[in-house]
């Protein structure tokens, strides 16, 4: 009697494990790990082309840089996502100020570091599928200059089309994405939960970002 | 039995005394019930001393931007990049032993061993710690304390805490903090010997060789962050569940166009499967 209900509570915690984690084919999923890697390795390569040259003036770098990022991030979802249940409470008009706002913050924002970055060798090392469309690519990025290498994870989607975007970028374990949600979150927090509130700021931020930059 | 120095006993008392103070400023209230949303992002955020926390980061940060960043920045411009790696190893060397309990108590065996051959090989090979040689043959470095070790043990962070001088914590890493402390056979010698300038000068080197190797970072996240305090705080949850799962979790966490709920720190959380990673998602 135990027995058999200790056969039926395994069955049914195996059975919602494999809810959890469906299992994706193992070819499926190699051809997936694939794919990534060598999404990430040719995008590394292509940072390497056309940002590591310090002769390039600033602003040319930042336009490189803006086509780079909506090439290969999946801009709007992550947005969407780092908005999270206040997207719901948008409007229209908020939210496609919102998404242009983000997509500047994050080109003003990284254009130095992945340029920095691209100089750098970045070695793939592993690849993690985590569900049909989407893997964890495990890079490792080695510095001239000597000391530990970086621990870079790219969260990588694919989709129908067979088209490769990143997601979310992990830093030595840090997320991009849910930093920013963090960030984003508390600054509508403060102001009354409202979204309008956070474009008024990211404006502000955005602005100072770009004087800065012309400097 | 360690006798501790009055001046390290007084320390404690005023840290303490600086982290009672804002509490008078109050708590962070919790929202309206009835927006389960709202409440579970309250949660989530786990930080129910907030204004006092915020009181506590913007008088580090003053001193920080007085004291720290400069001296930080002097040491990084005008000492050789020979001389701060010298710096910045032996100080890990010397770390040693609150290393090697820490993994052991962890049931690491394999860190352990790893830790120690380190240490021999840093300390002799590596003339007194000075140059990381282990590192050059495969065997690198890692860092571990007791707050991790609690972790390990099943033992929760507990709210949000922002320490004077020390920074961002947690009840866990902050009994972390003294364990670290009284376990530590430098301080010990200091302690009894009444040398303690041992350990003020050990921790004053420590803050500002930390400091100059997150100069950019900390530069960067200030610079394009909304919120600062906020993104310091995510940082170090995220640095801290990373440490503990010793940079096993970062396909646990949440991304978008995964699952939308936020994980809990450490790790864990379930991945619901989006059939199409970045398909717009819908409202």
């Amino acid at each position: 009697m135990t027995q058999r209900r200790t056969f039926a509570v395994g069955l049914a915690a195996g059975l919602a494990l494999l809810a959890a984690f469906p299992i994706v084919p193992a070819q499926a999923s190699a051809e997936l790990e694939k794919g990534a890697s060598s999404f990430i390795e040719s995008l590394a390569r292509q940072a390497v082309d056309s940002l590591a040259d310090q002769k390039v003036p600033r602003p040319e770098r930042i336009v490189r840089f803006r086509r780079m990022f909506n090439d290969s991030f999946a801009v709007e979802v992550i947005g969407r996502w780092i908005l999270g249940r206040h997207w719901r409470t948008a409007t229209d008009a908020e939210r496609t100020e919102y998404l242009r706002l983000f997509e500047d913050l994050m080109v003003v924002s990284y254009v130095d570091r992945f340029a920095e970055y691209a100089g750098e060798a970045l070695k793939v090392y592993r690849a993690l599928t985590e569900n049909e469309s989407t893997v964890t690519i495990f890079s490792e990025i080695v510095r001239p200059s000597g000391g530990q290498p970086v621990r870079v994870d790219w969260r990588v989607g694919r989709n129908k089309d067979a088209v490769y975007k990143i997601v979310d970028v992990v830093v030595e374990g840090t997320s991009m994405s849910n930093t920013m949600r963090s960030d984003f979150t508390s600054v509508i927090g403060q102001k009354g939960g409202q979204v309008s509130g956070l474009i008024e700021v990211l404006r502000e931020k955005t602005d100072a970002l770009k004087q800065e930059a012309a400097r | 039995m360690i006798v501790l120095p009055i001046r390290v006993v007084g320390l404690f008392a005023a840290l303490a005394f600086l982290v009672a103070l804002p509490l008078l400023s109050g708590c962070a209230t919790a929202p309206d019930t009835k927006d389960a949303d709202a409440l579970a992002e309250f949660r989530q955020i786990n930080d129910p001393l907030e204004p006092a926390n915020r009181v506590i980061f913007a008088f580090n940060r003053a001193i920080d931007a007085a004291i720290l960043k400069p001296l930080a920045r002097i040491y990084r411009d005008f000492t050789p990049k020979v001389f701060q790696d010298a710096v910045s190893n032996i100080l890990a060397n010397l770390r040693t032993p609150v290393v090697l309990a820490n993994d052991v108590l962890q049931g690491e065996g394999k860190r352990a061993g790893n830790t120690l051959a380190r240490f021999v090989v840093n300390s002799t090979v590596g003339l007194g710690g000075m140059m990381d040689v282990a590192s050059e043959i495969s065997m690198p470095r890692h860092a571990e304390d007791f707050g991790q070790t609690l972790a390990v043990w099943g033992v929760e962070e507990g709210p949000y805490l922002m320490l004077p001088l020390f920074g961002p914590s947690n009840p866990r890493d902050l009994v972390g903090l003294a364990a670290d402390y009284f376990s530590d056979p430098i301080n010990w010698y200091a302690a009894n010997t009444s040398r303690e300038f041992i350990t003020y000068s050990r921790t004053g080197t420590t803050g500002v060789d930390t400091r100059a190797s997150h100069m950019k970072e900390l530069d960067d996240l200030e610079r394009t962050s909304l919120d600062y305090y906020a993104a310091i705080r995510s940082l170090y949850r995220q640095r801290r569940a990373d440490e503990i799962s010793n940079g096993r979790g970062s396909s646990n966490m949440p991304a978008p166009g995964m699952s939308g709920l936020p994980a809990p720190a450490g790790g864990g959380a379930e991945i619901s499967a989006a059939p199409l990673a970045f398909e717009p998602m819908t409202d």
